[in-house]
């Protein structure tokens, strides 16, 4: 990271829930933790100490996380990475349209959301590194030369495989949803259609993955979207 | 076409009650009653009469002087008025005067009649012969209507009585075949039509199309309360009466009032509609009851549902994801992750965290699937990504196995709502584990089958049998079997299939029986290709 500590803003009401987080945090480095228990507390949180990373819950009691997180983002780009509940797809999807970096859904290991945070706190001071490659597990791809290496070799692409790669890279461990890899790829000239998105996904998948039935790259969240993994090891810890 | 449909499902809603006798011998009846109720007590009457003569031939003049003879003939006469009515006490009375004339005045057996004042007698017995003969009669009428009237007021008791132990709208139907068999006697058949066919009396006679045909116009017109209807072959009028409440009509009842004169039909079509008006009281408090019953079920129902979804659930969740959150964090310490006790420990609650998670988001499904609160989201998936998050998600269930997956090459996509279809896959997932030996193989195999991608997961495990199979889409369904050798809910199978059918799927069962192994397939509906276009798009 750019910093040497990112100060990272919890906003739960769950003291249990803060505890571990702010444990998980210390523990990995490279963060110090302010805690916040409700969307009051948060939002003063977030104006005047200007945190680096915020982990938003959305079960408030005072204030529904989503509204929190349009407030934050009306004068913000902090990433913000969301507790979620599971089985309600189309509301992940809306704070992901409303601004949300990433979510993980309760309950959860710590691993995985170290992991959207370092990788949502790299895509923030991305400009400032000036590293125009991405790397993600053996594949590396130059966003300036727009050349893809897999395990050292170059591979060749078409030119929508290709941008679906930059984009999915640009956000490399973040999940991108459906509806923006469709605008960015097909420009939104072509009507939205996913089936599109699929079927280019699976092309992609065959040539950089392993083995494109038990896909290891990019990494699918149902009725969400996709997501390029960083890192093996997140896979397993899913 | 739809005319024969509704002759058959009228004669299927139709179903008779006779009370009393069969009235197929109704053709013959009319003269033999006749004779009963009128030749024979005229001739009985007659008898009386010839008695009373043989008697007075045998006693007059040695014990009876000649002018007391009308007296004696009163006797019969009285007799006749009180046992048998008004007409056979005046054949008793006129018989008795003409006996008298011929046997016993002067001449003898002859009706001459030739002494005035035997004359005068013999008018005189007549006129008391009448008057008494009417009066008699009345008063046996008086009687005979105070007799009926008690038994009108038993019955009445009685039907009012049943009507007040009324539940349902059958009970209520069968208190009105009581009562009208037990007071408009054995001349009535009646019939009662329903739509919810709960009410199945042994069938009888068959009705009159026509009365079929209006019975079932009254069932589906609102408003059409009562009919009547002469069937001209017998000659009988039906009264048809609809049993309704003011929001429904539960019915319709058709009495046949039978054949006898207009006042008779009156009375009974009177009688008839108070009965119903009593009735209809009754099938209105039913209403209102169960109006309430179901108002009070369905509110503790979703008092209930909202109970979980809004804050049990919650309050269930957050202490799990608290648990599993804070083992996470103990087990990437590196005091914890070089003790391997320890860190078995950890990993232990981690599991069982997750098992808890497990349970409690199955429960939610279940609130979802008897909410009837499943709405699919479809949209095309690769039916990859499918099957492998569903292992992914089962991957500490499906730990102790070892999991084979084929894919079918030119696999197409499919139009699921992915999450549930992951959800469906999971739980057949998870019920392969449970279900069969650690150390075996659950296989999962993919093929393309009539617009549709039919996935199955064939386990080595205890197999199902025929009657388990029947049951296994049954909530809370678990096989006696297992109950106590395998940790379940028994909501696993109900909620898969649910989640199929919510997304247009189908759901299989193969098991070649106990011991056997289980195959579960799931079809799910094959996206529409469009191969060219979505390709020539794709590899631009």
């Amino acid at each position: 990271m750019s910093k040497s500590t990112n100060l990272v803003l919890l906003i739960d009401d769950e003291p249990k829930i803060r505890r571990f987080l702010r444990a998980g945090f210390e523990l990995h480095g490279g963060f110090t933790v302010q805690e916040a228990e409700s969307a009051a507390d948060g939002v003063r949180a977030a104006t005047f100490n200007a945190p680096d990373l915020i982990i938003l819950d959305l079960a408030l009691p005072d204030r529904r996380g989503s509204e929190v997180l349009e407030l934050i983002r009306s004068w913000s780009n902090v990433p913000i990475i969301v507790l979620s509940v599971e089985s309600n797809e189309e509301e992940k999807v809306r704070l992901l349209e409303l601004g949300a970096d990433d979510y993980v859904v309760k309950p959860f290991g710590i691993a995985e959301l170290i992991a959207r945070s370092h990788a949502a706190l790299r895509r923030y001071f991305k400009s400032a590194d000036e590293n125009p490659v991405v790397i993600a597990g053996p594949l590396s791809i130059d966003l300036v030369n727009r050349t893809v290496l897999l395990n050292n070799g170059q591979i060749k692409l078409t030119r929508k495989q290709y941008r679906l790669l930059h984009v999915l890279a640009t956000h490399v461990g973040l999940v991108v949803t459906h509806d923006k890899l469709l605008e960015e790829v097909w420009s939104g000239n072509v009507r939205k259609n996913i089936q599109y998105l699929r079927i280019l996904v699976r092309d992609l998948r065959q040539i950089i993955e392993v083995d494109p039935n038990h896909p290891r790259l990019i990494v699918t969240e149902s009725g969400v979207g996709y997501r390029l993994q960083s890192r093996f090891e997140d896979v397993s810890a899913d | 076409m739809p005319f024969g449909h509704e002759r058959k499902s009228l004669e299927s809603l139709f179903a008779g009650i006779g009370s009393g006798n069969s009235s197929r011998p109704n053709e013959e009846l009319p003269w033999r009653r006749a004779l009963l109720t009128n030749a024979l007590p005229l001739i009985m009457s007659l008898l009386c009469v010839g008695l009373a003569t043989s008697g007075l031939l045998l006693i007059v003049d040695r014990f009876l002087p000649l002018n007391l003879v009308p007296v004696v003939y009163l006797i019969p006469v009285v007799i006749a008025a009180t046992w048998w009515g008004t007409w056979p006490a005046f054949a008793a009375a006129i018989a008795g005067a003409a006996a008298a004339d011929f046997f016993f005045t002067t001449p003898f057996y002859s009706f001459r009649m030739d002494d005035p004042q035997q004359i005068v007698d013999l008018l005189l017995f007549l006129f008391v012969a009448l008057v008494s003969s009417d009066l008699a009669s009345r008063l046996r009428q008086e009687t005979e209507t105070l007799r009926r009237r008690e038994r009108e007021i038993q019955c009445l008791y009685e039907f009012s009585r049943r009507l007040a132990a009324c539940f349902t709208v059958s009970d209520l139907i069968c208190a009105i075949q009581n009562y009208l068999s037990g007071t408009l006697g054995r001349h009535t058949t009646f019939f009662f039509a329903t739509l919810d066919r709960s009410f199945q009396p042994e069938p009888f006679e068959a009705v009159p199309e026509m009365v079929g045909q209006s019975a079932a116009s009254m069932m589906r017109k609102i408003g059409l309360r009562a009919d009547i209807i002469t069937d001209e072959p017998t000659k009988s009028v039906w009264l048809l009466r609809a049993v309704s409440s003011d929001d429904a009509t539960h019915g319709v009842i058709a009495v046949n009032i039978g054949s006898d004169s207009r006042a008779v039909v009156d009375t009974r079509t009177r009688h008839v509609e108070a009965v119903l008006a009593e009735a209809s009281l009754t099938l209105q408090r039913l209403d209102i009851g169960r109006a309430m019953e179901e108002a009070a079920l369905r509110l503790k129902d979703q008092l209930l549902r909202d109970a979980f979804h809004g804050n049990l659930a919650h309050e269930l969740r957050s202490p799990v994801a608290a648990i599993r959150g804070s083992a996470s964090v103990l087990e990437t310490m590196p005091a914890i992750r070089n003790e391997s006790r320890i860190h078995s420990l950890v990993e232990a609650i981690t599991d069982e965290a997750e098992r808890l998670d497990g349970f409690i988001r199955n429960l939610l499904n279940a609130t979802r699937v008897s909410a009837s609160d499943v709405r699919p989201h479809i949209e095309c998936a690769d039916p990859r990504d499918v099957i492998n998050a569903a292992i992914r998600r089962r991957s500490r269930q499906l730990a102790a196995h070892r999991v084979e997956v084929s894919f079918a090459d030119d696999l197409p996509m499919i139009n699921v709502d992915s999450a549930l279809a992951e959800e469906a896959c999971g739980q057949i997932l998870e019920n392969a584990a449970k279900y069969s030996p650690s150390g075996s193989t659950i296989s999962i195999g993919t093929r393309t089958e009539q617009g549709h991608v039919v996935v199955s997961i064939t386990d080595r495990g205890v197999g199902i049998t025929p009657d388990e199979q029947q049951q296994l889409g049954l909530r809370s369904f678990r096989s006696h079997r297992h109950q106590a050798t395998i940790p379940g809910s028994g909501l696993g199978f109900w909620i898969a299939s649910t989640f199929v059918k919510a997304n247009d799927g189908t759901i299989d069962i193969l098991s070649r029986g106990q011991g056997q192994g289980t195959t579960i397939s799931i079809a799910l509906p094959a996206a529409r290709i469009e191969d060219d276009e979505s390709a020539g798009l794709a590899n631009e």
